[in-house]
């Protein structure tokens, strides 16, 4: 998008910019915050939406039909004889204090079982993520730079067509492939019954083999996704003021493309990585579960079978805040970064 | 815009998404096991409509089948004597762990999946259309606090969002069927995007000189939105509808396939994909036909929402 207030910015002191910048930085935090408190709101009404009471729960596990008295007595314990917003205010107070409850099915407090299992699918989302981004920029800039080209024809063309491929078709598709026809790599879990006696090496690669499948189905739709974006952007770009400079400047075209270019492509990325967050999520709830890895997503699904509320709601707090945040973040670092933006 | 061609990928996907939808709607013609034409005690009938208007079925040796349906097996027939067979002339797709036809299944899988997808859109858009249309044109407060709404929404993932629903509000929606539980929790937790995408359509048009006109004519603000500015979000608006009528049935796939959507024997993509994972060391067939499916539906909805983008909004156009 052109800005046509450019030279009047440059005009300006450095010191009103700053400020113009962090006053933009605290609106985004400001209302990122009002978000929050609208997405704990949302939270809770799922809370409210579950049928009966925490007694009712607990009279379906075979406890006898409670006395009148002790009945008020509990629902006093549990502050269900408070109003509505008073109920949500202790609740969020509990979830600020980092007490998301216990399970319904093992009593264990929810964020322990979070704990034990944040690793494994970070790791997973981590390194699917890297992926994506490390393939799919040089993917991108590939086809850029001979659009209408073959190669970049041919590469729109698959990744069109791969992003269209829903993440449970694409990850039965492969365990057939690679797995079952091919047996090249494990159909699912995330190691081999007895390598861990064999060495370090031989565990490691195990478990490498193991983390293929489900890191490639986590990765190929934002892949696609990313690389058509970074594609878009660069020649958007192309013509930009900077690139021809630096072309008039003698520099080639391979590095006036490449570092004015990326530059440039740099910025809607980072906002961009904030928003593949949510699929990521969402995606490891059928990666995980497909591949029998023990981590949040497959938690997650077994929490809604199992109906385990504080465990369900728990964990879409914390995707929905870890999402929110990582949105504000790059919302944020776009603003530093993004010098149209700091002069706005 | 009348002399503006129709782009080849709309073609297409209008091509595809019709042949899916012809299909699902025939499914109880297409893929029966009852003929289409058969002569019965020396008279001439048509078993398959009649069952279809809830006659009886053929039965006995004095029928003889004339017209066999295109998929002359019933979806739910159980034979166990044709377990995993792979695909042959008489099953075209195979059969699946309990011998039932994959073909016969995908067919009225078809009409589910599709069913609920559409079901779920339309609500998507029932309810975000309003509301991004009111918070676009209001401003202020209202747009505010829809979009702080429309945010915190969409940062829960979608599939997250509606398994957390179906899970919790699992007595409130007890007494839907299957289908249509699905179809109102996709719809729900669906509306967000439409929401947003309207609501910067609204923005964009509030200034415009029709709204100015018109309330200088002294219309008031539902009649200039649904009168003067809807006709021009009208392109977005579509556009949005195929994108979320695809997003809906991947949606609808997913739940059922892991476990929280339509539950077997009620065939649909995601079921049919459910119940091939625990043959897949043994038999490809059930799981590759109904993917290709859903990947064809999906392939479909995006090239209609693209091509109705590329010609009803010159801006979106690229060389």
């Amino acid at each position: 998008m052109a800005d046509d207030r450019g030279t009047a910015g440059v005009a300006l002191g450095s010191a009103p910019r700053v400020a113009r910048m962090l006053r933009a930085i605290a609106r985004r935090l400001t209302s990122g915050f009002l978000t929050l408190l609208l997405l704990t709101v949302l939270v809770f009404s799922l809370v409210k939406l579950a049928p009966g009471t925490p007694l009712a729960e607990a009279a379906d596990e075979g406890l006898a039909r409670l006395p009148p008295t002790t009945q008020a007595e509990l629902e006093r314990l549990y502050h269900l004889d408070q109003p509505l917003h008073w109920q949500y205010g202790l609740w969020l107070t509990s979830m600020l204090r980092g007490d998301l409850g216990t399970s319904f099915h093992d009593r264990r407090p929810v964020t322990a079982k979070i704990r034990e299992r944040l690793g494994t699918t970070l790791g997973l989302n981590a390194a699917a993520l890297a992926i994506s981004i490390l393939l799919a920029v040089p993917l991108g800039a590939f086809a850029a730079w001979r659009p209408g080209s073959w190669p970049d024809r041919s590469i729109g063309l698959v990744t069109y067509f791969v992003h269209a491929l829903p993440v449970f078709c694409g990850a039965l598709l492969l365990q057939i492939a690679f797995s079952v026809h091919l047996g090249w790599l494990p159909l699912a879990g995330i190691a081999t019954d007895g390598t861990a006696s064999g060495g370090t090496l031989a565990t490691a690669l195990d478990r490498i083999r193991h983390m293929v499948l489900p890191v490639v189905c986590l990765s190929y739709g934002s892949l696609a996704y990313l690389s058509r974006f970074v594609r878009a952007t660069l020649l958007e770009n192309a013509s930009a003021e900077s690139t021809l400079a630096a072309r008039a400047r003698g520099l080639g075209p391979v590095v006036a493309f490449v570092r004015h270019g990326f530059r440039l492509a740099a910025i809607p990325m980072l906002t961009l990585a904030g928003l593949l967050l949510p699929a990521l999520v969402g995606g490891s709830v059928i990666v995980e579960s497909i591949f029998a890895v023990p981590g949040l997503g497959r938690m997650f699904l077994d929490a809604a079978l199992q109906r385990d509320l504080p465990v369900l709601l728990g964990l879409t707090l914390l995707a929905g805040v870890s999402t929110l945040v990582g949105i504000v973040a790059s919302d944020v670092a776009y603003s530093l970064v993004d010098p149209r933006l700091r002069r706005g | 815009m009348a002399d503006r061609a129709v782009p080849p990928g709309l073609r297409g996907g209008i091509l595809i998404l019709g042949a899916l939808l012809a299909v699902g709607a025939g499914a109880p013609l297409i893929a029966t096991s009852q003929p289409w034409v058969a002569r019965e005690g020396g008279r001439l009938t048509a078993p398959a409509l009649r069952v279809l208007f809830g006659g009886r079925a053929v039965r006995g040796p004095e029928t003889r089948a004339l017209l066999a349906a295109p998929v002359a097996h019933d979806p739910n027939y159980i034979d166990l004597g044709a377990i995993l067979e792979p695909p042959s002339l008489r099953h075209w797709m195979g059969t699946d762990a309990l011998g039932r036809d994959v073909l016969a299944r995908l067919v009225h899988g078809a009409r589910v999946s599709l069913a609920v997808g559409l079901v779920a859109a339309a609500l998507a858009m029932l309810v975000g259309v309003p509301l991004g249309a009111f918070a676009g044109f209001r401003g202020g407060v209202v747009d505010a606090v829809v979009s702080r709404a429309i945010e915190a929404t969409l940062a829960v993932p979608v599939l997250l969002l509606a398994l957390a629903v179906l899970s919790s509000a699992a007595g409130w929606l007890a007494a839907l069927s299957d289908a249509t539980r699905v179809a109102v929790v996709v719809g729900l937790t669906g509306w967000m995007p439409v929401a947003r995408y309207v609501r910067a359509e609204f923005l964009k048009l509030r200034r415009s000189d029709v709204v100015s006109a018109a309330r200088a004519l002294g219309a008031n603000d539902l009649r200039i939105m649904g009168r003067y500015v809807l006709p021009s979000a009208v392109a977005p608006v579509l556009v949005t509808a195929a994108f979320t009528v695809g997003g809906a049935i991947v949606v609808e796939a997913a739940l059922s396939f892991l476990g929280l959507g339509v539950h077997p024997p009620t065939a649909t993509w995601g079921s049919l994909l459910a119940d091939a994972r625990e043959q897949i060391r043994s038999a490809w067939w059930p799981a590759v036909f109904p993917a290709l499916a859903l990947f064809l539906a999906t392939v479909g909805c995006n090239l209609v929402a693209e091509g109705l983008r590329d010609l009803l909004d010159p801006r979106a156009r690229r060389g």
